[in-house]
C-alpha cells in the first residue's frame, strides 16, 4: 500500500520557446487522494489503535511512534515534575532483562533513534531503525512498555540535568519569553505553566516512578503509529505478540482529560525586562478548536494574515520595514486545551514600539476589508496545490492519522479538506476575522530592555511603547526558577 | 539563511551517505551548469535545490556577509517578476544608490569620528549630520516610492499559489542554496522562476533587505553565548576566511553596496559554478531538453568563480579563550582537521561517532561514572578547505569545566594511546550506514546534499561515502587521533557563569 495514489499524466512539454511569464508553462494534471484514515487503521487484540502506513518504495526504515496519554497534570501534589521525570527515564532508565548501559549500546549498535518526549498532553516513544532490525526494536520498546526499572543513577543524572536546565531558565530570552508566556495566558497555577522547583526535584524517587508508569500503561491510554516500509502482514502480527500483549495492571486508569485554563490574563502590554539587543514580542488572543467548523476558514484567513511567508504581517513588518527576521502569527489547534491565537516578531530594543504598532495594525485591518481576489487566490492554491507534499514520508503521514485520532477529529477530515478550502469566500474571512481576533481580549508580552523600547526610535518613527496600544503596561517580574516564586522587581 | 535554521541542519546531518547506492544521473548543460537528477517514480512531490560554489569564504574584508546578503537579494525578482513598472523601478534604484553614494561619504566621516573617541557608535541615527538626515529621509521616501510599484513579494507568491510555499535557502562557509519542494506537475513552472532569477535578477528593496540581516545578525547577538561563539571562530581559523562569521561582521552589513553585491553576483552565480540537483517524481528523458531549454540560455562566464588561495598555516600553539556568559559552565576543545575531500576524512568522522556515542567513552566515563558532566558530544565538521574536529562537556553542578576538559583530553588521550575496538568502531559505522537511508528518505534533503557536496568536492564522494566508510580500520582512527588532534592544536573554550543578579530590575 502507497502512502497516498498519485497519477502523473505524461509531461506535456510546452512548445521550444520560452512563455513571457511562469504561468504560462505546462502544467500537467496532477490526480492525488488524501489517505482515508480507515484505510490504515488495525486494532489490536488489547483494543490499541495502530495507525500503519507502509510505502514498499521508501528506505528500508521504519518509523514507531507510541503516543501515551499523560501530562504534568497528573503528577500528584508536591511531586510536580514527576511525568516529566517518568518520560525522561522511560528511555534511559534500563529494563528488567537489559541495564541503562546495555540499552544504550545495543541501541547504538542497531544504530536506532530511540526518544522520548512529554507532552502537554500526552508523551511520545519514538523508535527509528532500519527495517531489519524492526523486530528486536519493538521488542526493545515492548520491554520498556512492560518491564521498565527506572535505575537510580539515571534518576539521579536527570536531576542533575534538570536542576542545570533550570539554572538557564532566565539567560536566553526565548527561554524567558517562553515561561512568562505560559505564566500568563495559562495562569501560575496552570500545570502547563508550572515546573518543579529544586525541593520537589530533589524528592522524586524511583517508587513515584514505578507508581506513576504502573497508572499510565492502560491500553486506553495508548495509540500507536508506524510509518516505513514494512511487510503489513508480518507487522501487524508481530505487534499483536507484543504490544497487543500489554495489559493495564491493577493501578493502570484511563488517564482523564487536563483540566482547561480558567481564565484569560486582562488585555494589556506586559512587559519583562531583560537587557539584550533585541526586545521579543508577541501578540496572544484565544483561539478555537481544530473540530470547529470555523477551523478551515481560520486556517486560510490566518494564511493571509501572518501564517505564511508571503502574509501581510511579513510583508509589511520584515519585507517592506526590514525591522525582523521573523514574523508569522498562528493559531495552535483546541482540542484537549484551548486553541490560541499568537503573532510574533523580534527586532532591535528601539523598533519594538513601532513594530508593535505596525503588528496592531494588521489586526485591525483584516477585520475592516474583504481581502483581495489575488490574496484569497493565492491562499487557496497554497493550500489546495501544496496538500500532496504534506504526505510524502510515510512516517508523517502515519503520526498524522494518529493525532488526528488521538484528538477525536472527524474521519473525513483529510479527503474534504481541499473542497473545503475552495468553499472559502471573501465574506467568511471577514467574519471570523472578526470573530477569532477579539481585539478586546488582546495582550502583548514584551521581553526586552524596557528603557530603550519604551523611548521607541525618536529619529525615524517616533512614539513610545505605552502609548502604541492604549493598553495598560504592566511590568512583570522574572521568577526564580529553584523557588518556582516571583522574583521582587 | 532566509526562514529557519533546522536546514542547514538537515544538510549536514544528510553527509554521511551510504548503505545503498543512488541512482543519479549527471549532465552538464550547453554553458557548463551541472544538473544531478534521481527519478522516484509516482511520487507527487519533487525535491529542488541549487547550489552557487561560492559561501562566506568568497568574500574578502569589507564585504564579510556579501555572500549571504545576496541570498537574501535572490528572493527580490528579475526583470519580468517582481515590479509593475520595470523603467520607473530601475530609475529608482538609480537614485537610491546615488543617495546611498551620499550617506556613505557621510559614514566615512563618521568612522573617523569613532575612530578618534568623539561618537560611541556610528549607526546611532542620533549622530547624523543634517545633511545625513536628509539623505536618510529621502533614500526612505524613495524606498516607500518604489514599494508602490512592487507587486509585494511576487517571487514568494507566485510559488505560493501554485503550492509550494517553502521558498528558502541557506548559505554556509563554502556554499550558498537554494531550497525548495514543488508539485510534481510544476517543474516547467520552476525552471522557468529559476533560470529567471539567475539569467536577470533585480536586488531591488536593497536597503530595507540589508535591514532584516542586520536583525537576523541580532538574533544571534541576543543569545547568551552568540558573541562569544563568533569570537571563538575568529580564534579557531587564524587566515583563512572561514576566520569571519557567516553573517558578516555587523561593521559591513551595515555599509555593503548594491553594487558591490552584484560584482559578487557575476562572478560566483555563472552557470559554470552552479550544480542543480533534482529528486522525485518526475522522468530524466523528459527534463533534460526543458532544463538546457530554461538554464542553458543563461551566459557563460569564462572567468571562473572567486578563487580562495589562502592555505591555513599549522597553528603554532595551543590556543585559549575564557569567557563570562550568561550560561551553564562549559569546557570545548577544537582541532583544525583535513578538508571534506581529503581521504582521511571519514576516519575522523567515526572517530567523532565513537567517542560521542550514546554509550560511547565520553558519556559513559564523565557524565556517568566520574559525573564531572552532565552532557557531552564529540564530531567532526568537514569543510571544503578544512575541518574541525570537536569536543564539547557542560560541568556537573559544583564541577569546574577546566576539570571536564581534562576529562575530555584523558578520553581522546586513552585513544591515542590503546586505540579503539572492534565493537566500538562497528557502532560507528553502522550509524553512518543508516543516516545515508536516512538522507535518502527525503527528496529535499538528498536533493540538497547532492548539490551541496557537488559545489565542495564533488557529488561522487557522497556515493563513495558507504564504500569508504566500510573500509576504514581501528589502526585509521586511531592514526588520525594521533596525527591530527595534537597539544599545540587545541583550542580551548571555557565559559564560566556570569551572574546575572544585578540585572533584574
Amino acid at each position: 500500500m502507497r502512502a497516498a495514489l498519485f497519477t502523473l499524466l505524461p509531461l506535456l512539454l510546452s512548445a521550444q520557446a520560452i512563455p513571457e511569464r511562469p504561468e504560462k508553462t505546462a502544467a500537467p494534471t496532477l490526480v492525488f487522494e488524501a489517505p482515508k484514515p480507515s484505510e490504515h487503521r488495525v486494532k489490536l487484540k488489547n483494543g490499541i489503535v495502530v495507525f500503519l502506513v507502509n510505502d514498499s518504495t521508501a528506505q528500508p526504515l521504519v518509523t514507531l511512534n507510541v503516543r501515551i496519554k499523560s501530562g504534568a497534570y497528573l503528577d500528584p501534589a508536591g511531586k510536580t515534575g514527576l511525568t516529566s521525570a517518568w518520560c525522561s527515564l522511560l528511555r534511559s532508565g534500563g529494563t528488567e532483562t537489559l541495564t541503562p548501559d546495555q540499552l544504550d549500546a545495543r541501541l547504538d549498535f542497531l544504530a536506532a533513534n530511540l526518544t522520548t518526549r512529554s507532552g502537554e498532553t500526552f508523551a511520545t516513544l519514538s523508535l527509528n531503525l532500519l527495517e531489519k532490525d524492526f523486530r528486536e526494536g519493538l521488542s526493545l520498546v515492548s520491554d520498556l512498555l512492560t518491564r521498565p526499572t527506572f535505575a537510580q543513577e539515571r534518576l539521579d543524572l536527570f536531576k542533575r540535568s534538570t536542576l542545570q536546565g533550570l539554572e538557564r531558565l532566565n539567560d536566553d530570552p526565548r527561554s524567558i519569553e517562553r515561561y512568562q508566556l505560559a505564566l500568563l495566558t495559562r495562569g501560575r497555577d496552570h500545570y502547563t505553566a508550572t515546573w518543579p522547583t529544586a525541593e520537589e526535584l530533589k524528592g522524586l524517587n524511583r517508587e513515584d516512578l514505578l507508581a506513576h508508569h504502573a497508572r499510565l500503561i492502560h491500553p486506553e491510554n495508548l495509540v500507536v503509529a508506524l510509518g516505513g516500509r514494512f511487510e503489513e502482514t508480518a507487522v501487524v502480527k508481530l505487534l499483536n505478540e507484543t504490544l497487543g500483549a500489554l495489559k493495564a495492571g491493577k493501578q493502570g486508569v484511563p488517564s482523564p482529560n487536563p483540566p482547561r485554563p480558567t481564565a484569560f490574563p486582562k488585555p494589556g502590554i506586559y512587559v519583562v525586562h531583560k537587557d539584550n539587543p533585541q526586545g521579543r514580542v508577541t501578540f496572544a488572543m484565544p483561539g478555537l478548536d481544530e473540530a470547529d467548523p470555523d477551523w478551515v476558514p481560520v486556517e486560510v484567513m490566518n494564511f493571509i494574515l501572518g501564517g505564511d511567508f508571503t502574509s501581510r504581517m511579513t510583508y509589511l513588518i520584515r519585507t517592506q520595514e526590514g525591522l525582523s527576521y521573523t514574523v508569522n502569527s498562528r493559531f495552535t489547534p483546541g482540542s484537549l486545551l484551548p486553541g490560541t491565537f499568537t503573532s510574533i516578531f523580534q527586532t532591535k530594543a528601539r523598533s519594538v514600539a513601532y513594530g508593535t504598532r505596525l503588528m496592531l495594525g494588521e489586526l485591525k485591518r483584516i477585520q475592516e476589508a474583504p481581502v483581495t481576489d489575488q490574496e484569497l487566490a493565492m491562499a487557496k492554491g497554497a493550500l489546495v496545490n501544496g496538500f500532496p507534499a504534506r504526505f510524502s514520508r510515510p512516517a508523517a503521514v502515519a503520526d498524522l492519522l494518529m493525532a488526528a485520532h488521538f484528538n477525536g477529529l472527524p474521519e473525513d477530515r483529510l479527503t474534504r479538506y481541499r473542497a473545503r478550502v475552495q468553499a472559502v469566500t471573501q465574506g467568511d474571512i471577514l467574519r471570523v476575522a472578526r470573530k477569532y481576533l477579539p481585539l478586546d481580549k488582546l495582550v502583548i508580552q514584551i521581553v526586552g530592555n524596557w528603557d530603550v523600547m519604551e523611548m521607541g526610535d525618536s529619529k525615524d518613527h517616533p512614539g513610545k511603547l505605552s502609548e502604541m496600544a492604549l493598553l495598560p503596561v504592566v511590568r512583570l517580574p522574572l521568577w526564580d526558577p529553584m523557588t518556582r516564586k516571583p522574583l521582587e522587581k | 539563511m532566509r526562514r529557519h535554521r533546522s536546514l542547514l541542519a538537515l544538510a549536514l546531518a544528510a553527509a554521511p551517505l551510504g548503505a545503498q547506492s543512488i541512482p543519479v544521473q549527471a549532465h552538464t548543460l550547453s554553458n557548463g551548469l551541472k544538473v544531478l537528477l534521481v527519478e522516484r517514480p509516482g511520487q507527487p512531490t519533487i525535491g529542488t535545490a541549487w547550489a552557487a560554489h561560492a559561501g562566506s569564504a568568497s568574500e574578502r574584508p569589507g564585504i564579510t556577509g556579501a555572500a549571504h546578503l545576496l541570498e537574501h537579494m535572490m528572493f527580490k525578482g528579475s526583470e519580468v517578476i517582481g515590479t509593475q513598472n520595470r523603467s520607473l523601478d530601475r530609475e529608482l534604484d538609480a537614485q537610491q544608490d546615488a543617495i546611498y553614494a551620499g550617506i556613505t561619504q557621510e559614514l566615512d566621516v563618521l568612522r573617523m569620528k569613532q575612530l578618534r573617541g568623539e561618537i560611541a557608535d556610528m549607526q546611532d541615527p542620533k549622530v547624523r549630520s543634517p545633511r545625513h538626515q536628509k539623505l536618510a529621509e529621502e533614500l526612505a521616501t524613495l524606498v516607500k516610492q518604489q514599494q508602490g510599484l512592487l507587486k509585494n513579494g511576487e517571487f514568494d507568491t507566485a510559488y505560493t499559489e501554485i503550492g509550494a510555499p517553502g521558498t528558502n535557502a541557506f548559505t554556509s562557509n563554502d556554499v550558498t542554496a537554494y531550497v525548495l519542494t514543488i508539485p510534481a506537475n510544476r517543474l516547467e513552472f520552476w525552471a522557468w522562476m529559476e533560470s529567471d532569477r539567475l539569467n536577470t535578477p533585480v536586488f531591488r528593496e536593497f536597503y530595507p533587505e540589508r535591514d532584516v540581516v542586520n536583525d537576523e545578525r541580532r538574533l544571534g547577538e541576543a543569545q547568551p553565548t552568540g558573541k562569544f561563539e563568533e569570537a571563538f571562530e575568529a580564534l579557531v581559523w587564524q587566515a583563512h576566511p572561514y576566520h569571519w562569521p557567516v553573517v558578516g561582521w555587523a561593521s559591513d552589513i551595515s555599509t555593503i553596496s548594491r553594487p558591490e553585491l552584484q560584482a559578487f553576483f557575476k562572478r560566483n552565480y555563472a552557470p559554470g559554478n552552479i550544480t542543480l540537483s533534482l529528486v522525485g517524481g518526475f522522468k530524466a528523458s523528459e527534463v533534460l531538453p526543458m532544463l538546457e531549454r530554461y538554464f542553458g540560455r543563461i551566459p557563460a562566464n569564462p572567468q571562473g568563480g572567486t578563487r580562495v588561495v589562502t592555505m591555513e598555516p599549522k597553528q603554532a600553539a595551543p590556543q585559549r579563550m575564557i569567557a563570562e556568559a550568561e550560561t551553564t559552565p562549559a569546557a570545548r576543545v577544537v582541532w583544525k582537521t583535513v578538508a571534506q575531500s581529503h581521504k582521511d576524512e571519514t576516519a575522523l568522522d567515526l572517530l567523532g561517532r565513537i567517542l560521542g556515542a550514546t554509550s560511547g567513552p565520553l558519556r559513559r566515563n564523565l557524565v556517568l561514572s566520574q559525573k564531572l558532566s552532565t552532557a557531552t558530544s564529540a564530531h567532526h565538521q568537514a569543510q571544503k578547505y578544512g575541518g574541525t574536529f570537536t569536543l564539547n562537556g557542560v560541568a556537573a553542578q559544583g564541577k569546574a569545566p577546566e576539570d571536564v576538559e581534562k576529562g575530555l583530553i584523558a578520553e581522546l588521550e586513552r585513544i591515542q594511546k590503546g586505540g579503539v575496538t572492534e565493537e566500538e568502531l562497528q557502532k560507528a559505522k553502522n550509524q553512518s550506514l543508516a543516516n545515508h537511508a536516512r538522507a535518502l528518505d527525503d527528496n529535499l534533503g538528498l536533493a540538497t546534499a547532492l548539490a551541496q557536496t557537488d559545489a565542495i568536492c564533488g557529488y561522487e564522494d557522497l556515493l563513495r561515502k558507504p564504500d569508504e566508510t566500510r573500509a576504514v580500520t581501528r589502526e585509521d582512527v586511531q592514526r588520525v587521533a594521533q596525527t591530527y588532534l595534537v597539544p599545540e592544536g587545541r583550542n580551548t573554550l571555557i565559559y564560566l557563569r556570569k551572574s546575572t543578579a544585578k540585572e533584574t530590575k
